[in-house]
This record gives C-alpha cells, structure tokens and sequence, in this order.
C-alpha cells in the first residue's frame, strides 16, 4: 500500500559534523528559490540556516560528530518553515540573549553573532523543547511576500 | 574543489590574503590559521580581497574580529574590498561596515592603506 506523502514538505538527516554545512546551506538556498524567494534573501536564508545547525553542531553537542541533525523543509502559500531537530543540549527562547551590535563594534570578540544573523535575516526564530522525547527544534521562518 | 582556499601575496607593506570559496564552521580554521601567522610574522595591515569569497558565516567573521585590536595596538589595519552583495550584506547587517574600512576594489584599498605605512 502506498503510503501518504506531503508534497509540501520533506527531511533530510545528516550527521552531526561540520562537513555536511555546505550541503545543508546550498539546499536551503534552493529550497528559498522554489519558494519564491529572491537571489539576495535566498542568501540571507541559507546564512540562517548554516548558523543554526553550526549552533547544533557545536553548542548543542559539543562538537561530537556521533549524532544526528534533522532538517524539515516546509513550503506553505504564507511561507518557507525550516525545521531543525537535535537530541542535544537545548537553548530556550528566553535564554537567546542577542548581542547590541554597537557595543559589540565598542568591544570586539569572537562568538555571539550567529543569533544575531538568524534573527536579522528571518522573520521568526523560534526555539522549543519536547520533554518527552528529549529533541529540541530551532524553527526558521521566512515569509513570502 | 576545496570549500576554501586561501592564497597570500605582499604589495608594498599591505599583506594582501585571498580568501575563494566558503568561510564557515567547517574551513574557519584555515582562514583564521592565514590570519594568523600574517600577524605573527609582523604583517599588521592586511588587505582581504573578497572578489572570490562566495559566503561568510559568523565564524569568518569571529575570526577577523578576534584579531582587529592586535593589528590596530601595532599601528595596522584589516581592510576589506571587492565584497560580492551578499558577503557585504552580511558586514552591514552586523554594523561591521563601520569598524572596518570597506573598498570597492583592491587597487582602492591599497592606495588608502599606503599612507598610513609611511606615516
């Protein structure tokens, strides 16, 4: 029997290693095209993306390249939704503390920036947690105008 | 082909790096290594031509950041030109466009940079 498939949407996994990034931003940069999105969102798009599962990769676990990172791409009228699940350590909403980009300028330093680049180049950026099974998911939303 | 290769050149005083391809979690290392030892061996104005970086994430951009003030407490620069659009995007976005000087073209930036040497 055939199983239901949603057109709309699809996932890929990959392995937890920063090897993989180019592929997961050259598809997101796709994937931004076939929504509708223009050349130069497309790019702020996959720029998002790479800083989120870079965010997994390293921070959520630890660099360890054992794992799994999985990505669900979403293509509604309204939007382009991506979905990115680990098993890792979680970041909640109110724990993403965004960097004021002129004290940065005032006082230099490495790291902090990839927050600020998914919240600047997407229209929302969401974190949840599910307790139960343990995953936590970073949502990426870029309206279609 | 590589995800980034790096070549290096001297023009005057100005060490002018070459960054092709893509700065991000993964090839960091090789352009903050570049850096790195263009500081160590006393080159303190260094010129980052852009014209065939293709994508820079915020790790290519920690790396600059982590070394602007050793190069400017020795009286040099981090100068930036021919940035494609969405390369410049993502140093505008962030306010870097004010912390670094940004040129059109190469040839630009350097002619900026000599007096600077000399002075």
């Amino acid at each position: 029997m055939a199983s239901e498939v949603d057109h709309a949407q699809f996932r890929l996994i990959i392995p937890s290693q920063t090897r993989y990034l180019n592929l997961v931003t050259g598809l997101a940069k796709r994937a931004s095209l076939v929504a509708g999105l223009d050349d130069a969102t497309a790019a702020k798009v996959s720029i998002a993306v790479d800083e989120a599962v870079t965010n997994v990769i390293l921070h959520a676990y630890h660099g360890e390249g054992e794992h799994s990172v999985e990505l669900e791409l979403r293509f509604t009228e309204e939007a382009l939704e991506i979905h990115i699940w680990h098993s890792g350590q979680g970041i909640r909403g109110d724990q993403m503390v965004l960097p004021d980009p002129k004290e940065y300028i005032k006082h230099p330093r490495k790291g902090g920036l990839g927050l600020l680049l998914m919240s600047r180049f997407m229209d929302e950026v969401q974190f949840k947690s599910d307790e139960v099974s343990g995953r936590n998911e970073c949502c990426l939303i870029k309206k279609i105008s | 082909m590589a995800d980034l290769s790096i070549a290096v050149r001297q023009v005057g005083d100005v060490a002018v790096l070459l960054p092709a391809g893509f700065i991000n979690a993964h090839t960091v290392l090789g352009f903050e290594e570049a850096l790195e030892k263009l500081v160590q061996d006393g080159h303190y104005t260094i010129l980052l031509n852009c014209k065939d970086l293709n994508y820079i994430s915020s790790a290519g951009l920690g790396a600059i950041m982590g070394l602007i003030e050793t190069v400017r407490e020795h009286g040099g620069d981090i100068l930036l030109s021919n940035l494609q659009d969405n390369v410049f995007t993502i140093f505008d976005t962030l306010g870097f466009t004010q912390l670094y000087r940004v040129f059109g073209d190469e040839g630009q930036a350097l002619a900026a940079a000599s007096p600077e040497q000399k002075g």
